[in-house]
């Protein structure tokens, strides 16, 4: 028992130690480097929060970091919502599931950026859905979103959500599919409605999943860098940057390592903000 | 056994020998596209036929270039030369005490007396030359459809009034009086000759040059804003982030009339076969005249803890520096040698009449955003004025006092 465990534990003993130094040794050293005077290259003189009140002056991150908020809620609800419907469509046994299935799972083989170029196009008033219906027909109608600054950042979320769907529809497939038939059973000797019977049993039923998704879309979100730099470039303006890509502008092209750490920082923390109540509360209630 | 045994001295032999002649160039740049690789390669040739050994270490992307040198000088093994945009950073760089001093090359050279004083300026640290420049991109061009231009019997416009008049005909007949991609630098590109434009080349030496506050706040500034928010209006729907070779199309196509950028786009017109003045226009930008703005690529050179590196960096900074080497290098480039010494006579029209722009003295030599900010303080003003060109609430005044503030707190 003794050695056994020994011996687990220097087989995981790396893999701990590649964590600590390169996931929570960079990101201590990132704060660090947030309170120092850091510009071009680092700088350890300490400088307090400077760092911070100046990415907090600066328009563009306000528009960042608020649009990681509308992205990230609108992304989790919408591929939630949607890849769900699909998955109970598919569940209600339809005929050529199979091909369903290959169809909408489809777009997670793509790469972001391959998605954000094919979105650009499609929205792009010139060549898109707009010039399309207009040669329809219809010459006054008007599909701009991409084009303005206080609609970009939504054009972001279809793409997202085109692109996440199909993986949160065959991770609920598989839940759907995992749900005794007796309860649809006993259901129908209850006269129950198909509707009731998914949002108020099946759907608690799933619950772990539903936060394995939530997982995952989050990560997407927090990540989210190359479907920006593919689709709108965070234009028009700065209107659709997320903070991703502000802080790969700063430490990159703006040779600013401590704005960039300062966003880094600002961005982690957020993250956890929000996330945090939300899996204490969903992970205590399991081991009962 | 006899074999391996004079293999192998052979393999010493040619080690030795390798030792004795100078240190192979491991050389960091990011032109890959057709005609710059041609370029470099011009570079390359002449090194090796002096005796050198040139690397070519080609990264895609000045970013990601950049980023290459920057780890590899911090992990101590730093490459013989590195490309960068000339600027401040550059200055950051020897600030650092990480560049090679080019002195005694540059003086035997006679580098200064035959470069813009800017550019000396921004390739000198503390009196000391540590970075060669090899090119001079003019940034303030307009290339124009001569089909359209012709066909409304229109000629380039002399300043920016005149500009948006013919740009309500251009609309009217039906074309796009303006091609421009929604991406920070081309919006960048644009304001610069708009500034420039709209308060004067004086003016605009000294707010960029000199970071003029009280100038940055002033009318011609406010101008240049009300300029840009009116150009707006005659671009195309299809701007947003569209990418400026993407965006050349339109003009080449005949299907806008005009995009403003540097000398660059010329090799895009180069690779559709089409020849300057004959095929399309090119023209200093309105109200640009005898002002041309500068945009340099150098290569500087990382301190090396071999001696014998020294030898090879500064044979390799002769041969970049070499009039006719660079004369060569820019016909394919596309820019005018940064050495004014240089002969020029095989280049194309349009850079014929930059050079002249730059014979006029240091007058008419207007530095560009990068010579005159960190790249900090530059994308600070990239971030402003992208976001003015694409708000429809933003006003004039509030842009001019940002940019004023941006001026003022920028390092000298």
């Amino acid at each position: 028992m003794r050695i056994s465990g020994l011996a687990a534990r220097l087989v995981l003993s790396p893999t701990v130690l590649v964590t600590m130094v390169c996931f929570y040794g960079c990101a201590v050293w990132t704060a660090y480097i947030s309170f120092t005077k850091s510009s071009f290259i680092p700088n350890y003189t300490f400088n307090g929060l400077a760092q911070y009140e100046r990415l907090f002056a600066t328009p563009r991150w306000g528009v960042a970091y608020s649009n990681m908020f509308i992205f990230g809620i609108l992304l989790v609800v919408g591929a939630l919502a949607v890849g769900l419907m699909l998955a109970i469509m598919i569940d209600r046994n339809v005929r050529g599931e199979g091909f369903f299935r290959t169809v909408m799972l489809y777009p997670l083989s793509m790469s972001f950026i391959v998605t954000g170029l094919a979105w650009q196009w499609v929205l792009s008033p010139s060549i898109g859905v707009q010039h399309f219906v207009r040669d329809l027909g219809f010459p006054n109608f008007t599909f701009d979103w991409i084009a303005q600054q206080d609609r970009a950042i939504y054009t972001l979320v279809f793409a997202g959500v085109w692109h996440q769907a199909g993986l949160i529809m065959a991770i609920m497939l598989a839940g759907l599919r995992g749900v005794d038939r007796d309860i649809w059973r006993a259901t129908k000797v209850e006269g129950i409605p198909t509707w009731r019977v998914y949002l108020g049993i099946v759907l608690p039923m799933l619950r772990p999943l539903v936060v394995t998704c939530v997982v995952l879309l989050s990560v997407a979100v927090v990540k989210s860098y190359d479907l920006v730099v593919a689709m709108t470039g965070g234009g028009p303006g700065f209107a659709s940057d997320l903070p991703g890509k502000f802080v790969v502008d700063f430490s990159f092209e703006r040779a600013n390592i401590g704005q960039a750490s300062a966003a880094a920082v600002v961005m982690l923390g957020s993250v956890f903000a929000a996330l945090a109540p939300y899996f204490y509360v969903e992970l205590r209630k399991r081991p009962q | 056994m006899a074999r391996t045994r004079s293999a192998l001295m052979g393999l010493v032999m040619s080690m030795a020998a390798g030792a004795a002649s100078a240190q192979p160039a491991d050389v960091i740049h990011w032109w890959t596209s057709g005609g710059e690789s041609k370029a470099v390669g011009v570079f390359a040739a002449e090194f090796n036929k002096r005796g050198g050994t040139w690397i070519d270490n080609a990264v895609v992307g000045g970013p990601a270039a950049r980023a290459a040198s920057m780890n590899r000088i911090a992990g101590g093994n730093p490459p013989v030369a590195t490309m960068w945009n000339v600027g401040v950073a550059v200055r950051q760089l020897a600030e650092q005490g990480l560049l090679t001093n080019l002195d005694d090359v540059a003086k035997s050279g006679n580098w200064v007396a035959n470069l813009p004083p800017l550019i000396v300026k921004n390739i000198s640290y503390d009196g000391h030359i540590v970075a060669v420049p090899v090119d001079l991109h003019g940034g303030n061009w307009m290339f124009y459809s001569k089909k359209i231009y012709d066909e409304l019997k229109l000629q380039p416009a002399k300043d920016w009034d005149e500009f948006l008049v013919q740009a309500e005909k251009i609309k009217a007949a039906g074309y796009i009086p303006l091609a421009i991609g929604g991406q920070p630098f081309q919006e960048v590109w644009l304001w610069m000759p708009v500034l420039l434009g709209s308060t004067g080349k004086e003016n605009f030496k000294k707010i960029y040059a000199d970071h003029d506050a009280t100038l940055a706040a002033g009318p011609g500034v406010k101008k240049a804003f009300e300029v840009m928010a009116k150009l707006r209006q005659y671009t195309d729907a299809g701007r947003p982030n569209r990418k400026w070779n993407d965006t050349l199309l339109l003009v080449q196509n005949n299907k806008a009339a005009s995009q403003f950028l540097g000398d660059w786009g010329k090799g895009e017109f180069a690779a559709a076969g089409l020849k300057p003045m004959v095929d399309y226009g090119c023209a200093i930008a309105p109200g640009n005249q005898g002002a041309y703005i500068m945009n340099v690529d150098v290569f500087a050179f990382p301190k090396n803890s071999k001696p014998e590196v020294l030898a090879t960096q500064k044979k390799l900074a002769e041969v970049m520096m070499d009039p006719a080497v660079q004369a060569q290098f820019n016909l394919f480039k596309g820019a005018l040698p940064a050495r004014l010494d240089a002969n020029i006579s095989a280049l194309d029209v349009c850079a014929q009449a930059g050079k002249q722009i730059i014979d006029g003295g240091p007058a008419n030599q207007m530095p560009n955003s990068a010579l005159a900010f960190s790249s900090d303080v530059d994308g600070q003003i990239s971030d402003l004025i992208t976001s003015y060109f694409n708000s429809t609430t933003m006003t004039a005044d509030a842009a001019t006092a940002a940019f004023a503030k941006i001026i003022a707190n920028a390092d000298k």
